[in-house]
């Protein structure tokens, strides 16, 4: 089994002395729910357009596999069950209005699973890409980014069947006007962990990581409308410290307890706090920096500070035009340190802890002290690195050029749109993309690397295994889910757990035998002897 | 220099393992550096974006 960044196999002459492996150890994924739209289409219907979307990526009928018996959003990592979940009163109205369609519910989901393990489907307002589990940050990457191609490629199919129009798929996080969708992070981890520490560990870094992972957004959307430009584009919509919601009173740390492993052993942790970034650099830092300190966390080393109201200090973090970024931390007195302090002593801790442990790890310290030196001294030397230094200076610089005033609404529309356009995932329309097509963005795959992405799975993981199953023995597969696949043979039902598919022995041991069978036979008799093997 | 000429210069991946952009040659990981770029071109792109796209832009608030 090769490893997919050195190229090297573990222990083989010439690979990394010291380090098996060149990527991070833990399971990590990543889902962007995409905005959409279409041009001279003065009311799109969101709900339909994401299901026909979706529905272009494919050539035949739709058949829908998924398993949604495995899914419960509702279960609490602290143990318990809600009822419901949230929804904000603007959404309340168009969910009564849905209820009236006449499509059934797994056709309007539309629910697929691709070849390179990923997800994607109509998480029934947005389309919704959900990267296979990677344990490489590299490949993590290329796969994210394959997702945009995807969708792209999706957007222009549609475009296509349409009498008029063009549709316009956005990786961004909101539409200005107080609707949000998120893109969000997950992270397998050790369950035995207490969720006080999880708390005291993420409470501290996620207001904070903002600073250099920020999408970057032109106005506020609530309370004041303030007309600023703001770090991030969803800092503004949390509100509460935690809980199992993800669309009202929007938690600084999502308890969704929905393992799709082993519940004993592990917690998934599914962090809804950050924005979708373009930039490869960034999306890189931000699982990076992340997977170090929930390592720390499972250690129990974490920096000696607490933020008094980690809501307020992610809010005031975004707002801040002087980017001093101070924070109230507990305390004797009024005690204000710069958020820039505080991923310091996170950096510090990790490098002291984890320094040398993988080629990947030694590259997300490094890049984090980086970026933070920058931070530090001058933002603005992050142009092309960073996805809200970067917009920022394209929206300063058109400003500047246009004569924009930030108080004339009519400007701050403009802007707005320019705001947009820096997240169209057409590579001939984006400004992301003008600015990458002149070498102006730091990198870190290559084009042939997303291409290869967009139907290789990651190695070494159980995406690997769902999506080569798929290709494989997919006339077979009667339902599917991140954890289970079922084949149906002659009448009879085959189900295999990849909840144990974590172990990254057994999913070496999963991974050959599927490499090696030629038939559906072989292939479950071949399985249930790797299971049977002490 | 002419600023355009600036734009000739391609994206390059950054071998993850080895030095990148603006590696200081030390052998350890990529530290970007990178230039603000021209704004002509971009400029030029941008005045093309129409100004009511974003107060067209209406979504439903996602997961």
């Amino acid at each position: 089994m090769w490893c997919a960044q050195c190229r090297f196999a573990p222990g083989e002459s010439g690979a990394p002395q010291g380090m098996a492996w060149c990527d991070m150890t833990r399971l990590f994924g990543i889902e962007t729910e995409y905005g959409i739209t279409i041009d001279e289409v003065d009311k799109v219907d969101v709900v339909e357009e994401s299901m026909q979307l979706i529905r272009c990526y494919q050539q035949g009928a739709f058949v829908p596999l998924w398993d949604y018996r495995l899914e419960n959003p509702r279960r609490d990592e602290r143990g318990f069950e809600v009822k419901n979940l949230l929804n904000d009163a603007d959404e309340k109205v168009h969910l009564q209005q849905d209820r009236k369609r006449k499509i059934p519910f797994k056709e309007l989901k539309s629910d697929l699973i691709i070849y390179n393990g990923s997800r994607f489907y109509n998480d029934h307002t947005h389309p919704e890409y959900s990267t296979g589990e990677c344990t490489s940050l590299f490949e993590l990457v290329a796969q994210d980014k394959a997702g945009e191609r995807i969708v792209d490629i999706c957007a222009q199919r549609r475009t296509e069947m349409l009498d008029q129009g063009v549709v316009r798929m956005y990786k961004n996080n909101t539409d200005f006007e107080g609707h949000s969708y998120g893109c969000h992070e997950n992270y397998l981890m050790d369950r035995s962990v207490p969720f006080e520490r999880i708390l005291q560990g993420l409470l501290l870094f996620f207001p904070t990581r903002q600073i250099f992972c920020g999408a970057g957004k032109v106005g506020v959307e609530r309370e004041d409308r303030a007309p600023i430009y703001q770090l991030s584009q969803r800092a503004e919509f949390f509100e509460v410290i935690a809980s199992v919601d993800t669309m009202h009173k929007r938690p600084v740390v999502n308890t969704r307890d929905e393992p799709h492993a082993d519940a004993a052993q592990y917690r998934r942790l599914h962090v809804i706090v950050g924005d979708a970034n373009m930039s490869e650099y960034i999306t890189a830092l931000k699982v990076g920096s992340t997977a170090l300190v929930i390592d720390l966390i499972e250690a129990g080393c974490l920096p000696d500070y607490q933020l008094k109201d980690p809501i307020a200090a992610m809010k005031n973090i975004a707002r801040d035009q002087s980017y001093a970024w101070l924070v109230e931390v507990e305390g004797p007195g009024h005690r204000l340190i710069p958020a820039v302090e505080i991923q310091d002593a996170f950096l510090a801790l990790a490098r002291r802890e984890f320094a040398g442990r993988d080629r990947e790890t030694d590259w997300v310290l490094s890049a984090w002290e980086d970026v933070i030196e920058k931070l530090r001294r001058d933002p603005m030397d992050l142009v092309g690195v960073c996805d809200w230094v970067t917009k920022k200076w394209l929206i300063d610089s058109f400003c500047e050029a246009e004569d924009l005033a930030w108080d004339n609404p009519d400007d701050l529309f403009w802007m707005q749109s320019q705001d947009l356009e820096y997240s169209n995932v057409d590579r001939d329309a984006g400004l992301y993309y003008l600015l990458e097509s002149q070498g102006q963005m730091v990198r870190l795959v290559g084009d042939d690397e997303v291409a290869a992405a967009m139907s290789e799975p990651p190695s070494g993981t159980r995406a690997y295994f769902r999506g080569r199953s798929l290709e494989k023995f997919g006339d077979y597969v009667s339902s599917i889910n991140w954890d289970r696949i079922v084949f149906k043979r002659n009448g009879r039902q085959h189900a295999v757990d990849m909840k144990l598919l974590v172990d990254e022995e057994r999913v070496v041991r999963y991974n050959e035998v599927l490499d090696r069978s030629e038939t559906l036979e072989s292939f479950l008799e071949a399985l249930d002897k790797v299971e049977r093997r002490p | 220099m002419d600023k355009v000429l600036q734009f000739e210069r391609r994206t390059k991946p950054v071998d993850p393992g080895g030095p990148g952009p603006g590696d200081d040659g030390d052998g350890g990981p990529a530290r970007p550096k990178v230039e603000r770029p021209d704004t002509r071109d971009l400029l030029r792109r941008m005045r093309r974006v129409d100004p009511n796209q974003a107060r067209r832009y209406r979504q439903r608030t996602g997961e």
